[in-house]
């Protein structure tokens, strides 16, 4: 009981001593921090940099179906140059379209698509590349979405191959300026040169990873084959119940291998995409980033640190007669000790709470001067003051100890 | 019969190395001191006044003999014990005051009973309270700049008395003062004796030595004389005894 109010007085007297010498010495106390502030600051500003990065990039992958695999001759990610593995692989036909709406049985929805850049053009606008892409009604169902005005394609459209088309806003806003969206629906533009009629816009999905997403006219894939050629390759959207990707997977593998006449032993000449895949791969990138963010948050740190553990022997030094007073009215080793480092940790703390609000700032900064987003989330800032708070702790106990180990006389003596 | 010294100094010396030499700052001195008694500790400089001063006041350690206070054996404690004797049994009067010079007379005065961990309105209480016994009573929140000299070391004596302490021990407190104000002083010692404090006071000036009921002379780190004061102020001593510091061979 005794010891745990001594210990508590002692504590409070450290800290009054601390502010009084943060206070009582501003211009000391700026500079002891500024490094400190500078290595917090920047980590904090590359994080939430990321961090904004890695919330935008999960909201742009969303026009990935997160319930969705997409079937393809080759992985959309390749670890290196093996595209050429690919290369000779049949093409994915209706034959494997036909297949997998036959007999999977847990497909929600099975999607052909095709896809090509192509002229849409409008009186006297024309756009030089668009995005055109063939699929059936079953688009929206298998890979998320929805229109704004209008309809999708229906299962007429695509049994009759009839010359509709569904545009994304960004054709929309370019070949209707100046009126709203819903004024295109009926009318008529030119696809490729021949005649479509514009029967559903759209909703807007902005971009992924500065590609735009709404600069595209989507139409029926048969009336696409007739215009394009049928010989495409087709990717298949298959939607899985919530949670059942991979177990959707499983299934279609032995359907696709069957329908591609794949002999028993021989590996998989088709590939699975999903929208999870991106997700790891940006995460292997920005990963590479937090590194670097880490590296250069250590070396400022310790540099910082090392200012602090300068300034604290500074400190120690001018009030040597003071540790002596103290020691001689009754201050144990462990009370010095605990008070220069109650010090230098306040230092820290107090420099490392400016560096994060700093680096918040910049990372606003950036935000607002820059396509870049930033976020940051409450644990980087505690990271940021707990981990220059250890700083000063750390780079505190060689100063700390020093103070508590003179001798009482001595320290009185000293001029 | 006799009641227990409340110190008990026995062959105590203390040696410094100074490169191949060995000063014997102390060199084998033996005395008690009694509870209430009033002592004043002579000698020329360099003789080892403050060598033993520090010893007993627990800030340094002896190379040999023994020192007991209240019974307890102090050559034997730990570095923290010292500490919390120096807190609780020993108030310390220096001659260059040793105030902590950001701090108000009154925080000056709390500081030893914050390291014995009272709570903050005892702590309060007492202070003032030991302020106002030495006549500072209205220059609590002054810090030490704004304080005259002889205020200074009212401060200090405060600062010594308010842990109650077994023993105060004073070293050359009128040493940088005028001796006006250093007269002020003695007769604050005085009071306090009278009060039933233990002193055990340092001084260059017979004529306050003089003043003691008891005095003991250093001579070369050893004792010399030890009796009434009147007789060993001026016993041995050149009559008047200019204060001079410095190296003594
Ligand atoms: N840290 C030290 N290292 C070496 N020698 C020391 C040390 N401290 C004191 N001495 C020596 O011990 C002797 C006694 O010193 P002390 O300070 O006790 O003298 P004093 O009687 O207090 O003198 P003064 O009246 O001048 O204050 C001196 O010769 C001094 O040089
Ligand atoms: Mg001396």
């Amino acid at each position: 009981m005794k010891r745990a109010r001594r210990a508590w007085a002692e504590l409070l007297e450290g800290f009054r001593i601390a502010f009084g010498a943060l206070v009582g010495a501003r211009l000391r106390t700026f500079l002891t921090t500024l490094g400190i502030v500078i290595g917090v600051s920047t980590v904090i500003a590359i994080v939430a940099i990321i961090q904004g990065l890695d919330r935008s990039f999960e909201e742009q992958i969303q026009f990935l179906g997160a319930h969705t695999l997409y079937v393809d001759r080759h992985p959309w990610i390749q670890s290196d140059n093996t595209w050429w593995m690919y290369r000779n692989r049949k093409k994915i036909t209706v034959e494997e379209l036909r297949a997998v709406q036959r007999e999977s049985t847990l497909a929600v929805a099975v999607a052909p698509m095709a896809g090509t850049r192509g002229k849409i053009s409008r009186g006297n606008i024309e756009l030089e590349t668009v995005n055109i892409r063939g699929t059936s009604e079953e688009y929206l169902n298998a890979n998320g979405g929805g229109v704004q005005a209008g309809r999708f394609l229906v299962a007429g459209d695509v049994e009759l191959a009839r010359p509709s088309v569904v545009l994304g806003t960004d054709v929309v806003d370019r070949l209707f300026p100046d009126e709203p969206v819903a004024a295109a629906v009926g009318k008529k533009v030119l696809v490729a040169g021949r005649p479509f009629q514009v029967v559903g816009v759209l909703e807007r999905q902005g971009q992924m990873l500065g590609m735009p997403l709404d600069n595209v006219a989507i139409m029926p894939w048969p009336t696409f084959g007739r215009i394009f050629g049928t010989q495409r390759n087709l990717t298949l959207s298959v939607a899985a119940p919530p949670g059942k990707v991979s177990e959707l997977e499983s299934e279609l593998t032995p359907i696709l291998r069957r329908a591609r006449n794949v002999q028993p032993g021989r590996p998989d000449d088709f590939a699975f995409n999903r929208q999870d895949q991106f997700l790891k791969l940006y995460k292997q990138l920005t990963g590479a980033l937090y590194g670097m963010a880490v590296g250069v948050g250590l070396i400022t740190l310790i540099v910082g640190g090392i200012g602090i553990m300068n300034i604290m022997l500074v400190s120690v030094h001018e009030r040597t007669r003071e540790i002596g007073v103290r020691r001689a009215l009754g201050a144990r080793r462990s009370t010095i000790l605990m008070q220069f480092l109650i010090e230098s940790a306040a230092v820290a703390a107090l420099g490392g709470a400016v560096g994060t609000a700093v680096g918040l700032g910049v990372a606003q900064l950036v935000a607002l001067l820059s396509p870049l987003a930033a976020a940051a989330t409450p644990s980087a800032i505690v990271f940021g003051i707990a981990f220059s708070t250890a700083t000063g702790l750390l780079f505190g106990i060689w100063p700390a100890w020093r103070a508590a180990n003179l001798d009482p006389v001595e320290a009185l003596r000293y001029e | 019969m006799t009641e227990a010294p409340l110190i008990s100094v026995e062959n105590l010396t203390r040696h410094y190395k100074v490169g191949e030499e060995e000063v014997r700052a102390l060199d084998g001195v033996s005395f008690d001191v009694r509870r209430g008694e009033w002592v004043a500790v002579v000698g020329q400089s360099g003789s080892g006044k403050s060598t033993l001063m520090n010893l007993i006041g627990a800030l340094d350690t002896p190379t040999g003999g023994s020192y007991r206070i209240n019974g307890n054996d102090v050559e034997k404690m730990s570095d923290d014990q010292l500490a919390d004797l120096r807190n609780t049994e020993i108030g310390f009067v220096f001659q260059t005051f040793q105030l902590l010079s950001r701090s108000t007379a009154l925080a000056n005065v709390e500081l030893p009973l914050v390291y014995r961990g009272l709570p903050r309105k005892e702590r309060k209480e007492k202070a003032v309270q030991a302020l106002e016994s030495v006549g500072l009573g209205n220059r609590m929140h002054h810090k030490p700049n704004e304080l005259s000299g002889g205020q200074r070391q009212r401060v200090a004596i405060a600062r010594a008395l308010v842990g109650n302490p077994s023993l105060l021990l004073a070293d050359e407190p009128t040493g940088n003062l005028d001796s006006a104000t250093g007269e002020d002083i003695i007769r604050l010692f005085g009071e306090l004796n009278q009060r039933g404090h233990t002193i055990l006071l340092v001084t260059h000036e017979p004529r306050l030595a003089a003043r003691c009921p008891r005095a003991i002379r250093l001579s070369d780190g050893k004792v010399v004389a030890d009796g009434p004061g009147a007789e060993v102020a001026t016993i041995g001593a050149p009559p008047l005894q200019a204060p001079h510091h410095g190296a003594v061979a």
